[in-house]
């Protein structure tokens, strides 16, 4: 069993660079989940881990073995494939061993292996059949059969859950994750959906454009995004975010007010910022609340009431268009003005490089 | 009536190739019944009297059982021209597919060339003497194989980009190097134009006439279609033996296209839509 590390790896095609440089450290048994929008490299730089593209430059490490000209074969790695990539002139059976009759395992370890792997995955009584027979969940049970049953140092998955439906969606994650917690070994996993990466991952690497954004856990993420990429990536509705300009600097907070907002002051990390700096607000959708004397006032747009909560679209003085999540159900008019208030410890204040200015520990405590 | 308005140009259709088809496989048949008098006519008759048997006696030991000769020659010209055939095609289909290089675009230019441009027999001779191949079956092999694989080729690189590249990647990943991923995961999944491939050829190089003349002299080297020759001369001809000659080996390229029939309409239009 074994952990990974990525050290300043590179991935050019030509001219083109995709992967700029990544860092990054898997301890044995974590759960990691790349995320990120599309084309941001997230494949390829697992893809780069399984051996199935060339490193231009950099180093990686499977356990304490440098990878980087290994075959994917001797990598200890397994890979699920967003289309299963099932073999489908073979029965599940000879799907799930053929990785051990590559290896020429003896035909009886073979066969308890792959009964071994049918059995966690609960899917003995499917053996006999091919995968043109099988319904989606099913072949993605046997996809991830065919990777357990080789006990791998490292799974990899690329996108496993994009073609099933919502419903077995969830059945599933919880699957992988009841399958990581039992097996203990460390899984690399790439999609796009927030709500799987959130849930499933011990670690999130966020990426954009072939740079690693941030490393972090699912709440440090939510809570403490490094920059406006990720604050705008993590968490669902997405961030809203205002130009404001600096008013006064205080000890760990900042008074800040805009076109859209009267002054309002807000902790912040202070050093380097002065009055007058244009900078950036984020407050998340579900820290906002609707108030009478509120600081930010908006027309409605659009409501979207689903009972426990009500979704409002809103448009500013400035026409930047905000999403607000109200707790339980709410009337409200389309076209009526709506003011909003919210915590100030809730705001993130971004400075004009678009890197977060976090207040420092202490002030969080006062 | 409303039958007859409906469907009269499809049944019209169907007698038209019917006639077409027919006619001269039953002109064939009823020959190879005759004697030779009645066959010199040429005419379109009904045989008098029953003289199959004997044809067929006489057309197979003639010249020392040479029609034997010629089955099993053509047998293993056939069986290892295509072997090899749809093994290479398969190869250079899945490389020319999955690696893309510079020069793939004048290999794709050199395949094309190779159904375009007409072989060139004396150049051909004259190479297979330097290497002592010239009447030889597997020379002839050789040649069979370089005249076809062109139009292989192409049958099996447009199935191939049908095959999804992960399919590949799951196989390397699970351990297969590049033998065991063509031979254990692709060949397999090719198996529709394969047959297509088999039949095309094989019924191709059996029924080849021209390249067996040219390259594979001597009566212990004739294939089937050069015991035609068996029967004609310059000055007489035996028409019931060179019919009877003509529905032995007509049969088995049919008994192979009736097999595969359904296949072969499967196999050409494979990876045309995806299914």
């Amino acid at each position: 069993m074994a952990g990974l590390e990525l050290k300043s790896l590179r991935k050019s095609y030509g001219e083109v660079e995709v992967i700029k440089g990544v860092d990054l450290s898997v301890e044995h048994g974590e759960f990691v989940v790349f995320v990120g929008p599309s084309g941001c490299g997230k494949s390829t730089l697992l893809r780069m881990i399984a051996g199935l593209e060339d490193i231009s430059g950099g180093e990686l490490f499977i356990g304490d073995k440098l990878c980087n000209a290994v075959e994917p074969r001797d990598r200890g790695i397994a890979m699920v494939f967003q289309s299963y990539a099932l073999y489908p002139h073979m029965t599940v059976y000879d799907n799930v061993g053929f990785g051990l009759k590559l290896a020429k395992t003896p035909k009886d370890e073979r066969d308890r292996k792959i009964r071994e792997a049918a059995r966690i995955l609960q899917m003995e009584h499917l053996l006999d059949r091919k995968p043109g027979q099988l319904s989606g969940g099913q072949r993605q049970r046997v996809a991830i059969g065919r990777a357990i049953v080789r006990k791998p140092e490292v799974f990899l998955f690329d996108e496993p859950l994009s073609n099933l439906d919502a419903a077995l969606r969830v059945d599933m994650r919880m699957e992988l994750s009841k399958l990581h917690h039992n097996l203990g070994a460390t899984m690399v996993y790439v999609t796009h959906d927030q709500v799987e990466a959130m849930t499933l991952a011990d670690k999130i690497v966020v990426l954009n454009a072939g740079v690693v954004q941030q490393v972090g856990s699912p709440i440090e993420l939510y809570q403490c995004p490094a920059n406006l990429f990720v604050a705008g990536f993590i968490g669902s509705p997405k961030m809203n975010f205002v130009p404001v300009t600096i008013e006064s600097v205080g000890a760990g907070t900042v008074t800040i007010v805009g076109k859209d907002m009267s002054p309002i002051t807000v902790p912040a990390q202070t050093s380097g910022l002065q009055p007058g700096d244009e900078v950036t607000l984020g407050i998340r959708p579900h820290a906002l609340d609707a108030s009478q004397s509120g600081a930010i006032v908006g027309r409605v747009q659009l409501v979207e009431r689903l009972g426990n909560e009500t979704i409002v679209s809103l448009q500013l003085p400035s026409k930047a268009d905000w999403l607000v999540v109200l707790d339980g159900d709410r009337q409200l008019r389309i076209g009526n003005s709506l003011a909003l208030d919210f915590a100030p410890a809730s705001a993130i204040i971004f400075d004009s490089s678009g890197l977060a200015r976090h207040p420092a520990p202490q002030a969080l405590g006062e | 009536m409303t039958l007859i308005r409906r469907y009269w140009l499809s049944a019209l259709a169907i007698i038209f190739s019917g006639i077409v088809f027919l006619v001269p496989f039953s002109f064939i048949i009823l020959m190879a019944f005759k004697d030779r008098t009645q066959a010199q006519l040429l005419d379109f008759s009904w045989p008098q009297g029953m003289h199959l048997w004997s044809n067929i006696v006489e057309v197979v030991t003639t010249r020392n059982w040479m029609l034997l000769t010629a089955f099993i020659n053509s047998t293993i010209l056939t069986v290892a021209s295509v072997t090899l055939l749809v093994i290479f095609a398969a190869m250079v289909g899945f490389v020319l597919q999955r690696r893309k290089t510079r020069f793939n675009g004048l290999i794709e230019f050199l395949i094309l060339a190779g159904l375009m441009i007409p072989p060139a027999v004396v150049p051909t001779i004259w190479l297979l003497q330097g290497i002592g191949l010239f009447g030889k079956l597997h020379g002839m092999v050789l040649v069979e194989i370089a005249y076809s694989l062109p139009f292989s080729i192409l049958l099996y690189r447009a199935f191939i980009a049908t095959i999804p590249r992960e399919m590949d990647e799951a196989a390397i990943i699970d351990g297969a190097r590049p033998l065991d991923v063509f031979f254990r995961i692709v060949l397999p999944l090719l198996w529709p134009v394969t047959v297509t491939n088999i039949v095309v050829q094989s019924v191709a190089i059996f029924n080849d006439f021209t390249n067996p003349l040219y390259y594979l002299p001597g009566n212990a080297n004739a294939t089937v279609q050069l015991t035609l020759y068996n029967f004609q001369s310059q000055f007489q001809t035996s028409y019931n033996l060179l019919f009877t000659n003509i529905a032995l080996i007509t049969i088995p390229p049919l008994i192979v296209f009736l097999f595969f029939n359904r296949q072969i309409v499967a196999g050409m239009t494979a990876g045309a839509v995806k299914g």
